[in-house]
């Protein structure tokens, strides 16, 4: 890829929006000439500040900017879900260059294949972007240092770089920015690549705990999610889909909704699947969200019912029991471990908004996965990648929910946009179509059902041997969902290894510490010591210890302290927990994921879980799927193991030990092994 | 449809609304304020907190037309500035994960504080056990609560 001319500006992209008014979007020559600064018609989270010369910077790459003015914006490649990458991923780059940290400008990308892989998944983004963002931030200092050192006359070797200024380390004078930029754009990036990295003992903001960039919008109201986005003309929509997987759609009957004030239009429209195909539904296109839904309500709809309408959650339970039951070997325990389908439910339900042009269009979309759904646009409606501008707003939450499948894979594809596109096609206008809180939950993709067998010979736990039967392909969506397989993998594991402990008469971190690697023990030692493992409970107390490596990284150990009761309430009271995820860019954000990690898997291991009966889920909101509340949050400790290795993920990691690890915690409270979640306190107190 | 005029963060608005819209959408998608939230639309996760007079109610679950005369307050009305210090607790303590549900938070805390300027762990915990959390950050809310109130975190 020949790098970008970085000292002309190519031009500005000047585009109108449903003709009223002017919206800018700045080029910034990049490889594939994709818009950096995204084309936002509502409040940008920080807004845009222009430099005095707009068109002057320096720009070795598509992700910083720096001004004439001296200011410096850096642009996120990955979707913010709460996981913290548009803080991290610009510390990373703010690190190396040696930007002023609080002056930064955070901009975030579209969606664009010069970002590299731009989806938030698989705990990957720190991971992926560590060695690209220090690469990126180091080329852009090292040709404002030779810009430094050429008007000092001095060796690049005797200039630092702190806090946006440039210093001769010999007179110790300094030199802004701001100062530089002109010089430093007359280079040729190429000819300064590959620039020298920081010694990770040089960090100064990598490993300090600032604050989220997007604080100061959130507390105040002004920061924007996908269901927030406003663009001139715009209508509001909701879809009527088949209750019943894979339903088909008969007949509607739109009269009454038509007469539902605010209600503009009534329509069938691509949603749902069957068999690999869209299917029909009928959407409601009205001027505002709450007229959509009073209009839906309205429709009289016949639906036929299909092939899944005897489906039930309890029907393939007992598939996957039979497929996965195989009878002991001599000296054998064994044991079957089962995770029911759990739903994602984000705080903010699924929703895009799609402004679907002749020429070009642009989709808004609270998304993990941006360039999907740019290809998905382009493959579908032939526009070029130029053309089809994905913007990212802020995501409300998604674990997995907002990954958007390939088309061709089995799983769906994103329907929201095949909804808001189409319906924008259709109408002439923008259109936002939202799910409700019942349509996230009822046509979602679950995590799947699974049991899983777990078998080892009494005399060797080296024996043990796993084999999981998950409930895919039924009928029922299902997808990836925090740590997908890690989570019935460390429930089944993590749970055997107290079963085999107990019927070995082993304490259970003595079981497990020969069968780590030198991390892991350490971990696991780590929290052993900080629970007071071994220390006295009172009665009807207990502690479990789990540890899992998610996608075989970043050991994560947790040691549930729970109380039981008589009736078999359970009361989880403290989570201490470690990890050792290489470097941590921000401690406390790791932290933040430990504990968010924890209590998303606290839900899932005591309240709630998807049932299918008839081909339909039962649960529809948070009555029937209930979260964990603050009057149930256990005490939680974190440590994060000091490391100076490259960074390996912690979004996912506290959720997949959490399971077992109360699971044996009431196992040592109660002497009752239970081996399905979500666990009960009538699976305790049962005869 | 009937016009209507309430009275939001300080200023009129004349709404040209249903009766029955609740508050929630009224504010969203006709005056254009979306710092409030949509969740669950039944009331039942706190995202749509606002006040009215002073007192949090759930928008989602009440009607436009029994507003009247009352002052709706919403995140964006909080303070001017970002001042409020529920607000500065929020940061301090760095509760924000996604951040979708800390409008409904802050206004819900907000409340209380109002009504208890200096409240018990059981009496925060228990007025804020109605608003939901999915990205786990219910501890660090405590702490800022205790800190806008004036104790240690």
């Amino acid at each position: 890829m020949k790098p970008p001319s970085i000292s002309r500006r190519d031009f500005i992209k000047v585009s109108s929006v449903a003709g009223v008014g002017l919206v800018i979007g700045l080029y910034v020559p990049g490889c594939s000439g994709i818009q950096t600064s995204p084309v936002q018609p509502t409040p940008t989270t920080i807004p845009p500040t222009p430099t005095p010369e707009p068109d002057v910077f320096l720009s070795p790459n598509l992700f910083v900017t720096i001004g004439t003015d001296g200011s410096v914006a850096i642009t996120c490649p990955r979707p913010e879900m709460g996981q913290g990458t548009r803080t991290a991923l610009p510390m990373i780059l703010a690190e190396e260059l040696g930007a002023d940290w609080t002056t930064v400008r955070i901009l975030q990308a579209d969606a664009g294949s010069a970002y590299g892989d731009q989806l938030a998944g698989g705990s990957t983004s720190v991971r992926t972007y560590y060695g690209p963002l220090r690469n990126a931030g180091a080329l852009a200092r090292k040709m404002l240092v030779r810009a430094a050192s050429e008007a000092w006359d001095i060796a690049p070797e005797q200039c630092s770089v702190k806090n946006g200024l440039v210093t001769n380390n010999q007179t110790q004078e300094t030199l802004p920015f701001s100062a530089l930029v002109r010089t430093a754009m007359t280079y040729n990036p190429a000819d300064l690549a590959p620039a020298e990295l920081k010694d990770p003992s040089e960090f100064t903001l990598i490993g300090t705990s600032v604050p989220r960039v997007d604080g100061p919008d959130i507390v105040t109201g002004k920061a924007v999610y996908g269901m927030d986005v406003r663009v001139p003309d715009m209508l509001f929509a909701v879809v009527a889909r088949s209750p019943v997987f894979g339903g088909t759609l008969v007949s509607f009957d739109d009269s009454q909704a038509r007469l539902v004030p605010g209600v503009q239009d009534v329509v069938e429209i691509s949603s749902g699947m069957n068999r690999g195909e869209p299917t029909r539904g009928v959407a409601v296109l009205a001027r505002d969200t709450w007229s959509a839904i009073k209009g839906r309500d309205a429709l009289k709809i016949t639906w036929d019912e299909g092939n899944y309408a005897s489906l039930s959650s309890e029907g393939i339970e007992k598939e996957l029991l039979e497929h996965a039951t195989a009878a002991p070997g001599d000296g054998e325990l064994v044991a079957y471990y089962t995770v029911p389908f759990f739903s994602h439910s984000p705080m903010e339900p699924i929703n895009s908004t799609a402004r679907a042009g002749q020429k070009d269009c642009e989709v808004w979309a609270p998304t993990q996965n941006p360039q999907q759904l740019q290809s998905f646009v382009v493959r579908t409606y032939g526009m070029l990648p130029a053309d089809a501008h994905l913007h990212v707003p802020l995501v409300g939450g998604a674990f997995g929910r907002r990954i958007e499948f390939p088309p061709g894979n089995a799983a769906p594809p994103a329907f929201h946009l095949l909804e808001s596109y189409e319906l924008s096609k259709y109408a002439g206008v923008p259109v936002q179509v939202v799910w409700t809180r019942e349509d996230d939950m009822h046509f979602e993709y679950y995590h799947p059902m699974s049991v899983t067998r777990v078998s080892a010979k009494l005399d060797d736990i080296r024996t043990l041997t796993m084999r999981t039967s998950e409930g895919a392909g039924f009928g029922i969506p299902t997808g990836a969902w925090r740590a997908v397989t890690n989570v019935p993998e460390a429930f089944a594991r993590q749970s055997f290894l107290d079963e085999f402990a107990a019927a070995t008469k082993q304490d259970p971190v003595e079981l497990r510490r020969p069968l780590l690697k030198d991390r892991q023990r350490a971990v696991l030692d780590l929290v052993a010591e900080r629970s007071g493992w071994g220390s006295e409970l009172p009665p009807g107390h207990g502690r479990g210890i789990a540890i899992h490596s998610t996608w075989e990284v970043s050991p994560c150990a947790e040691v549930a302290e729970v109380a039981v009761d008589d009736s078999g309430n359970i009361r989880v009271l403290r989570v201490v927990c470690a990890i050792d995820c290489g470097v941590a860019i921000n401690p406390d954000m790791v932290k933040a994921q430990l504990e968010g990690g924890i209590l998303f898997g606290l839900t899932s291991t005591l309240k709630a879980h998807i049932t299918i009966s008839n081909g339909r889920v039962q649960q529809s909101n948070f009555h029937d799927y209930p979260l964990l509340l603050m009057s149930e949050m256990p005490e939680i400790q974190c440590h994060i193991v000091k490391s100076t290795a490259s960074p390996t993920g912690t979004g996912e990691m506290a959720n997949p030990p959490i399971a077992a690890a109360v699971a044996n915690a009431i196992f040592a409270a109660t002497g009752k092994r239970v081996r399905r979640l979500p666990i009960r306190p009538q699976d305790l107190v049962a005869a | 449809m009937t016009s209507l005029v309430i009275n939001v963060n300080l200023k009129p608005y004349t709404v040209d609304v249903e009766p029955d819209m609740p508050l929630l959408w009224v504010l969203r998608d006709r005056i254009g304020l979306t710092g409030t939230k949509y969740g669950c639309g039944v009331g039942l996760c706190g995202t749509c907190t606002v006040h009215l007079d002073g007192q949090a109610v759930r928008s989602c679950a009440l009607p436009v037309s029994s507003v009247g005369s009352k002052q709706v307050t919403t995140i964006e009305g909080l303070s001017v500035d970002g001042s409020h210090p529920l607000q500065q607790a929020w940061l301090s303590e760095s509760v924000s994960q996604c951040g979708y549900c800390s409008p409904g938070q802050i206004m819900t805390a907000a409340a209380l504080l109002q009504q208890n300027p200096h409240p018990s762990d059981e009496q925060i915990i228990s007025a804020m056990s109605g608003a939901l959390c999915r990205c786990g950050t219910y501890p660090r809310i405590l702490r800022a609560i205790r800190r806008a109130a004036g104790g240690a975190a």
